[in-house]
């Protein structure tokens, strides 16, 4: 025993770590033979886990539900999901909000390695093909502990599909409203030793115009493509070595107005190397080194002159290596540690500088069953960073299982999101209107600039204010959940979250410009929470009968906001034009874009005599408002507010002499539209498929 | 009790008496404090947009409840989203008038009804670095809405309380910069800058309160 503790001091000390396959033993662990039990999940402990018995909120998206939606990106399937809503960018891009978080604060990752590309802080979730997807893994609450910067709100990880043994491919050309159509070929070979697979996907659209304006589109037109290939060989039953290549590139027409036209490009790569050992039962490592590139580039002529309008770039580069250890003391407790180094550049327009981010960090996790019952996951992380303060992030896990129907499970853990490059390096002066916004660490030079050609009237915050690190948004979240299964078609999940953000970065007025408008640059300002309850439930009615239905409540609000309500600070009026009174604390909604409710319900038929299914679904949205309409800058019940709404889809898939599949169905079944409001809801979308599988 | 009750009746009525027979005799009657609005006061500027602004101020006098072309005798002036007041020194854009009177100003937080007393130590006067009332989005009188409604809307609870040229106060609440102050206006469609605001004139001197 001493032994083994010595060994497992000196492990750690030297910080390595595993990746653990105790998928044979975790499996076996629990007796109980529900269908859930196969489902396993690695993102939430870097280690397989059955997905019913982790302390953390956790989902699972399988290849059988994307397959019966005829989902075609990401954001189609993810929209369904209990407490997840999709909330469009200005840039016209489609990130997730997750319980009552901003886009920016999810980490997206392909098999356990982080997308990049936020140009304005939102991962766009349309670049995400689900063609090639195994599964889809979400878990909800800080994972900072295990995933560092971003993992502020939850992970969504996509795991990409692996070969089969022997030969297997399959293609499937799709054709949609819109002019949208969406061809995909994938093919995959295993034996003993050697494993390969290639994906190719095209996409494109016509674009849609929700907007009375004709020289300008909604969505324009674009084209996009997705080519991704893994390989993996067995040196030995111990050693595997693995690789795996990704290249999406997008070219979309991009239109000012009549006169300025141009193109943005989309260019991204990913590659990620991996080597796995297993030195003997208990001690696995695994050695990966990954590299993604995003490069977008967009420029507007003015086509009546002749002359180039606007031209910009962004081009961000992370490499990323890390070396994982896991150690199997026993089969219900594990140790899993890791040590790796984050360094990334971004080129972009409107940047004085090539700032360069290096970040060592390192990780270690704990997850036993101390009591039977019990289970507990603790873990920590430490990322070191250059520009900005070291951060140290804890994790606590605990699900307790009164019976095998019954579990209790908590979880309380630290997550942070880094000030990106724009908050830190951003120079732009807004050339039709004339304001200014500037990174936090470009504020010192870009001021004096800018006195020195007699633009600022009046400087509101001094310069040495910005003499400090911007600090790192972070958060607490805390989850307490109760499982439920009654009988075995039947199954309860109900989860109470919080999360307060400390240090929200946000922008504020630094200067008054001679020509009337102001110079912003980002701070630290305030803290927010998001509170609420999801509920969600599985209930197999009949064997081909399945209904799942989800709900979630959510307050989000600003504490400042709160304290300005119950001080009577802020007032409002009727209507624009009539006299303002004072509001009272009940009159604050809260933050932008954040429903007080959502829902989803899901209805699944299979007709096994014919080899047809099919399936209903809908989701709700309650109101929510996108801006301060009244202008006291709050959003508060006199401010007018987008209407709640719920959209229905409808699909239905018949299999046809074993390799034929052929999928129907409606999107948006009652041709929802808010044109003002809503710009990533293009309408009822009619689709069909073709999937030939060989 | 009851005698009490008699004895302090008695005591309130005479107090009553004497202080009404007092006021008649010491001060001279007080001028009526009216509540009023100005409707669609065209305010025009040239440029602006990151272009140098210019064009006349539309100037403003409590006493009269009119537009002037005076040099002197005006409070407040108008042009674009600027509001300037008669006292201190200009902020040297150009067409700016000269500040002849000694007025001033600050923006009280609160309603019409709510912001009843000057606070005297709380005015400032226009300079070369800054207007009384600040220019721009958030910072004075008004927000600017930014896209997709680019609506500028006078902010709820911001009071102006004005020193005039000539050392009266008047209470200011803006309530529309589009013509015909719209219930609901919209930035492409209705005309700006026209001036639609309430105010409280204090003609009498030396008395803080409206």
């Amino acid at each position: 025993m001493s032994l083994n503790k010595n060994n497992i001091s000196i492990y750690f000390l030297i910080l390595t770590v595993q990746i653990l396959t105790a998928q044979s033993s975790e499996t076996s662990k629990d007796s109980i033979q529900f269908e859930a039990l196969n489902d396993v999940i690695i993102t939430a402990t870097r280690t397989i886990r059955q997905l019913s018995s982790l302390p953390l909120p956790a989902s699972i998206i399988s290849k059988k539900d994307l397959k019966a939606i005829n989902a075609v990106r990401l954001s189609d399937i993810l929209n369904e999901q209990t407490g997840l809503i999709t909330v469009a960018d200005f840039g016209g891009g489609e990130g997730i909000q997750m319980q009552g978080l901003d886009a920016a604060y999810t980490l997206i990752l392909v098999d356990g390695v982080p997308l990049i590309g936020r140009s304005a802080g939102t991962l766009d979730l349309n670049r995400i093909t689900v063609g090639n997807i195994k599964q889809i893994e979400i878990i909800k609450g800080s994972s900072s502990s295990l995933y560092g910067n971003e993992a502020l709100g939850g992970v969504i990880n996509i795991i990409t599909e692996t070969p089969k043994y022997g030969i297997k491919g399959n293609v499937q050309q799709r054709a949609a409203s819109f002019g949208t159509f969406d061809t995909r070929a994938s093919i995959g070979y295993k034996n003993d030793r050697l494993s390969l697979s290639g994906f190719v996907n095209r996409y494109s659209s016509n674009g849609y115009n929700l907007s009375e304006n004709t020289s300008t589109n909604t969505v324009e037109p674009f084209e996009n493509y997705t080519i991704s290939s893994k390989a993996s060989y067995a040196f030995s039953a111990a050693t595997v070595a693995s690789f795996s290549g990704r290249i999406f590139t997008q070219k979309q027409e991009y239109i000012a107005s009549e006169s300025l036209q141009g193109e943005s490009n989309i260019n991204e790569w990913n590659v990620h190397s991996k080597l796995k050992h297993h030195f003997n039962e208990r001690w696995k490592s695994s050695l990966e080194f990954y590299a993604t590139s995003y490069s977008a580039t967009e420029f507007l002529d003015d086509i009546t002159t002749n002359s180039t309008f606007s031209d910009a770039d962004f081009e961000q580069l992370m490499l990323r290596p890390e070396l994982r250890t896991a150690f199997e003391a026993s089969e219900k407790t594990s140790f899993i540690g890791g040590i790796g180094y984050v360094y990334e550049t971004l080129d972009r327009t409107y940047f004085d500088e090539k700032p360069r981010f290096k970040s060592p960090y390192a990780y270690v996790q704990y997850d036993g069953n101390p009591l039977k019952k019990l289970n507990l996951i603790v873990g920590a992380r430490f990322d070191n960073h250059n520009k900005y303060a070291s951060q140290f992030s804890p994790k606590l896990a605990i699900r307790y299982d009164f019976t095998p129907k019954l579990a209790v499970k908590s979880s309380v853990g630290y997550g942070f999101k880094a000030p990106d490059f724009r908050q830190l390096y951003f120079n732009f002066t807004n050339a039709t209107v004339g304001y200014t916004v500037l990174g936090y660490n470009a504020v010192a030079d870009a001021i004096a600039q800018l006195e020195s050609e007699g633009q600022i009237a009046n400087q509101i915050v001094p310069t040495s204010a910005f003499s400090d690190e911007l600090k790192p948004e972070s958060s607490l979240s805390i989850n307490v959940g109760v499982d439920y299964k009654p009988i075995k078609s039947l199954s309860f999940q109900l989860n109470f979250f919080r999360n307060t953000i400390d240090d929200l970065i946000d922008t504020r007025i630094i200067a008054n410009k001679t020509n009337g408008q102001n110079v912003f640059s980002y701070t630290n300002v305030n803290e927010v929470y998001t509170q609420g309850l999801e509920f969600s439930s599985n209930w197999k009615i009949t064997e081909n009968l399945k209904f799942s239905g989800g709900y979630q409540l959510l307050f989000a609000k600003d504490i400042a906001a709160e304290k300005a309500f119950e001080n009577g600070q802020v007032f409002a009026r009727e209507s624009p034009s009539s006299p303002s009174f004072q509001l009272q604390k009940e009159d604050y909604f809260g933050l932008y874009n954040r429903s007080r409710h959502s829902a989803n319900g899901k209805l699944f038929y299979n007709f096994p005599a014919w080899n047809l299914d099919t399936n209903i679904r809908a989701t709700y949205r309650s109101k929510y408002g996108i801006a301060d309409t009244n202008g006291n800058n709050y959003l508060d019940r006199y401010d007018n507010f987008v209407s709640g709404y719920a959209i229905w889809d409808f699909a239905i898939n018949k299999k046809f002499y074993e390799k034929y599949t052929l999928g129907f169905g409606i999107d948006n079944l009652f041709d929802f539209t808010d044109p003002q409001n809503i710009s990533n809801i293009a309408g009822r979308i009619v689709y069909g498929n073709l999937t030939i599988q060989f | 009790m009851m005698k009490n009750f008699k004895f302090l009746t008695l005591a309130f009525l005479c107090i009553g008496f004497f202080s009404c027979s007092n006021d008649d005799d010491a001060t001279p009657e007080l001028l009526p404090v009216n509540s009023e609005t100005v409707l669609n006061l065209h305010a025009p500027q040239n440029g602006g947009q990151g272009q140098p602004v210019s064009g006349a101020f539309t100037k403003f006098n409590f006493a009269t409840g009119e537009i002037t072309t005076s040099e002197t005798d005006w409070d407040i002036a108008f042009r674009g989203t600027s509001i300037i007041v008669n006292g201190g020194t200009s902020l040297g854009t150009t067409d700016e008038p000269e500040r002849t009177g000694n007025g001033a100003a600050y923006i009280a937080d609160g309603t019409m009804n709510s912001v009843t007393e000057v606070t005297i130590g709380n005015f400032i006067q226009d300079s070369e670095t800054r207007y009384a009332i600040a220019s721009g989005s958030g910072n004075g009188w008004y927000t600017y809405a930014g896209p997709p409604t680019h609506l500028i809307q006078p902010t709820p609870g911001k009071i102006l309380v004005i020193k005039t040229h000539d050392e009266r106060y008047a209470k200011v609440e803006i309530l529309s910069y589009y013509k015909d102050a719209p219930a609901n206006p919209d930035a492409f469609a209705d005309e700006t800058p026209y001036f639609t605001f309430n105010y409280v004139y204090q003609p009498n001197s030396n008395i803080t309160t409206f």
